[in-house]
């Protein structure tokens, strides 16, 4: 088995966050998982953007064709829709994306993030809830371990963790 | 050994290194090294148990100096940088070669030429491995490709410039360094005093002086000289060359890559393999000295050498083999890698010509 | 017959390569004679230069580093770092500290590093054959300023006592010179006092530039080279304590 995703997003979004939690659950999970980070050069309001492998057995860190995409910003998707798998899922952020998706994949699933993030309070909890539609394509990884890692991340501000664990719920419950 | 963590390569290196009791560290802040200062930092800060020294020094130039008068005190010590600070060391390479003073030193290597980009390269193989220092002199280069193997490696290298008094080489790239997998982090290691060390600067007393000096005292003492160093160098030639192979013996094609690149060979050999392509690689660990007996054992195989570069350790492999029109060429410029099914189809190129 | 005077025991047996009426011989007299009489031969490491004082190593039977062009206050650091209880003792010419060092020689005394410099201030790049260095005086003939050094090209000499003296992180920071008994016996009481702040752990950086007769390099005779130092260095180069921390 070996899952290639690419998550992308500006700084400040959380989109890395979103990934390490990712990568944590499926650790736990058993499989063996690799991430790596991209930065655009910019202190503020640069790219961000990951590769993670979940896979069997140790594979190439670098992502070839990502079966999951997500795209938190219009930038984003121009610079790599185009490597998405054919049979892929390009997950896209439509509170920042204005443009259609011309790539060729299975499924795209459009979510305004932060509208939903509303729901429970704050646009920065934007990334949970993206994060909770990213694991529906992922049955490999508990639940309760992204959870978990969800708390583990908050463990310093623990006021703030209801409502991410909420933002979690309405993404993974959401249907599409 | 423990269970596994997720963690970075910067940082899980500079907790092995730790571990192995190298205590000291001296650096400049420079991408994509930078976390192994941090880590240190912190560890100086929230461990003070463990009495760990980091001097963020002012630059390159300093820290190398920094490393090498440390480890003449017979204590370990590294630095941490990439190309740039990693040029600005190279007479400090050849100093410490030539004074048989035993450090560390870590290269992630990033593009050049001049400040490039924040990616992986590996366009640093002919200044370490040649070495990009004036005279001559050599030292060990490793090469890991997980961030387990830098993690046993680095505890190996302080073990490896200890047996050989030379500085060590580690040589990774901006994936290995950035990226985080899991690892289980080596224990804790056996670190021998450092007065037990043959030329440590400890107070000698009325005990025989302890010299570091690398200027020569006329043309027969410093021939004598060189050639001790050359005995040396022949030494580690003979006893320290590493290497792992892949699928090799059935294989059309054997790769040659090492590093993050041999993580992308490795995947784009199992994607040929199951299309019925016999794919097989060698991964060069000790990139000085070179396995070059292991990549001439290949025979008449074609071998495809794949880099991150315009073409660097491809004249070793060159230099392996008898016939070199055999030996084809993969390489990519300016930070970014090539995937696994990029290889894929430069294998069947090459299988088809 | 009484001993009134014997050769330091912590120097080998050797002859040392110095030119006649060289600032350096003294000076390593002086400190062979505190290494003797303060028994610093297992206390010490001694950090040397590229210059003509590189040579010196030879002559102690003092573990030492000869360290890289420059480097001298970054490699001590290293070894003061891994070795806090030892003296580190450096010794630096102005090619060395001036030139090549400069951002070693600072970033040691903006740290603070407990260290004692010994910095021998000729004017003139010895080692190389007498070549113009940061500190030459303005109209002082060099081989590479063979009319006199000229403010409009090459600046002005670089005042390392004073510019030190002025950092929070340098403790103590003096010049003194060697051209009559008095001098050199005051210059080896202000050694002394460098190595002992070290020493106490009380303190940052120590800092003594001695102005040193350099007869080749000046191209006048040895007698002759130790007047200059009154009639032309002092002018630039004032003699006087300008920071001791353990007097404030």
């Amino acid at each position: 088995m070996k899952m290639e995703m690419l998550f992308s997003g500006i700084g400040g979004q959380g989109v890395m966050a979103l990934g390490e939690s990712i990568c944590a659950a499926a650790i736990k999970a058993g499989y063996e998982v690799t991430f790596v980070p991209f930065y655009g050069s910019e202190k503020r309001g640069g790219r961000t953007m990951c590769n993670i492998v979940i896979a069997d057995q140790m594979e190439s860190p670098i992502v070839a064709k990502p079966s999951i995409m997500l795209i938190m910003d219009e930038r984003s998707l121009e610079d790599y829709q185009d490597t998405i798998a054919k049979d892929g899922t390009l997950i896209i952020n439509t509170n920042l994306v204005g443009i259609e998706p011309s790539c060729e994949c299975a499924k795209i699933v459009k979510l305004p993030f932060y509208d939903m993030a509303e729901q429970v309070g704050t646009v920065k909890s934007a990334n949970m809830v993206a994060m909770g539609a990213v694991a529906q394509l992922l049955p490999m990884i508990k639940y309760e371990d992204l959870a978990g890692e969800v708390e583990a991340y908050f463990s310093k501000k623990p006021k703030l963790i209801p409502a991410n664990l909420e933002a979690l719920r309405i993404g993974y419950e959401t249907e599409f | 050994m423990e269970k596994r963590v997720f963690m970075e390569g910067n940082e899980a290196m500079a907790e092995a290194a730790i571990r192995a009791g190298c205590k000291l560290f001296f650096g400049y802040p420079i991408t994509p090294a930078t976390e192994v200062l941090e880590y240190y930092a912190r560890a100086m800060a929230e461990r003070p148990e463990e009495e760990i020294m980091v001097v963020q020094a002012e630059t390159e130039l300093a820290a190398f100096s920094m490393v090498a008068g440390a480890a003449a005190s017979g204590n370990r010590a590294m630095t941490a940088t990439s190309g740039p600070g990693f040029s600005l060391g190279q007479e400090s390479m050849s100093f410490m070669s030539a004074a048989e003073i035993p450090a560390v030193v870590v290269d992630s290597m990033r593009p050049g030429p001049g400040d490039g980009e924040i990616l992986p390269a590996q366009g640093d193989y002919f200044q370490a491995v040649k070495g990009g220092g004036h005279g001559d002199y050599n030292t060990l280069v490793l090469a890991p490709y997980s961030i387990q193997e830098m993690c046993d490696l680095i505890q190996e290298a302080f073990v490896l410039a200890e047996k050989y008094c030379n500085p060590v080489v580690m040589l990774v790239d901006s994936t290995l360094s950035k990226m985080r997998e899991a690892v289980a982090l080596p224990g804790y290691t056996e670190v021998p005093d450092p007065d037990s060390k043959p030329n440590a600067l400890r107070g000698c007393g009325k005990e025989e002086s302890h010299h570091i000096i690398t200027s020569g005292d006329g043309a027969v003492q410093w021939g004598e000289y060189n050639d001790m160093l050359q005995e040396k160098f022949k030494k580690m030639r003979e006893n320290e060359v590493r290497y792992e192979s892949y699928e090799v013996e059935d294989a059309d094609i054997v790769m040659v890559a090492y590093g993050s690149m041999a993580r992308v060979c490795q995947s784009a050999m199992r994607m040929a393999r199951e299309k019925g392509i016999k794919a097989g690689m060698i991964r060069p660990i000790s990139l000085w000295p070179f396995p070059k007996e292991a990549i001439a054992a290949v025979g008449d195989k074609k071998i495809l050498v794949c880099e991150l570069s315009a073409g660097q350790m491809v004249e070793d492999v060159q230099l392996s083999v008898k016939d070199r029109d055999n030996v084809y060429f993969h390489g990519k410029l300016g930070g970014a890698t090539p995937t696994a099914d990029d290889i894929l189809s430069k294998i069947e190129e090459v299988i088809g010509a | 017959m009484k001993t009134v005077y014997e050769k330091p025991a912590v120097f080998k047996e050797a002859v040392t390569n110095y030119c006649a009426g060289c600032g350096h011989g003294i000076v390593s007299k002086l400190i062979a004679e505190l290494i003797d009489e303060m028994d610093l031969q297992e206390k010490g490491i001694m950090v040397w230069p590229v210059g003509c004082s590189v040579l010196s190593d030879r002559y102690f039977k003092m573990d030492t580093f000869v360290a890289m062009h420059g480097r001298a206050p970054a490699t001590a650091t290293g070894i003061k770092r891994a070795r806090p209880d030892k003296l580190v003792m450096v010794y630096q010419g102005d090619g060395d500290l001036v030139s090549e060092g400069m951002a070693e020689i600072m970033h040691a005394a903006i740290r603070g590093e407990k260290l004692s410099i010994v910095f021998i201030n000729n004017a003139i790049f010895g080692m190389t054959g007498g070549q113009m260095a940061a500190t030459t005086l303005i109209g002082q003939t060099a081989s590479t300023a063979p009319l006199g050094r000229k403010t409009e090209t090459s600046g002005y000499p670089m005042r390392m006592a004073e510019t030190l003296a002025t950092m929070p992180g340098v403790s103590y920071s003096a010049r003194c010179t060697i051209n009559t008994p008095a001098r050199i016996r005051e210059c080896k009481k202000m050694i002394k006092k460098i190595y002992e702040m070290q020493m106490s752990d009380q303190h940052g950086l120590c800092f003594l530039e001695i102005l040193s007769p350099c007869p080749t390099g000046w191209n006048t005779t040895p007698v002759n080279a130790l007047d200059w130092i009154d009639e032309k260095m002092v002018e630039t180069y004032p003699l006087g304590l300008f920071k001791d921390e353990e007097s404030e």
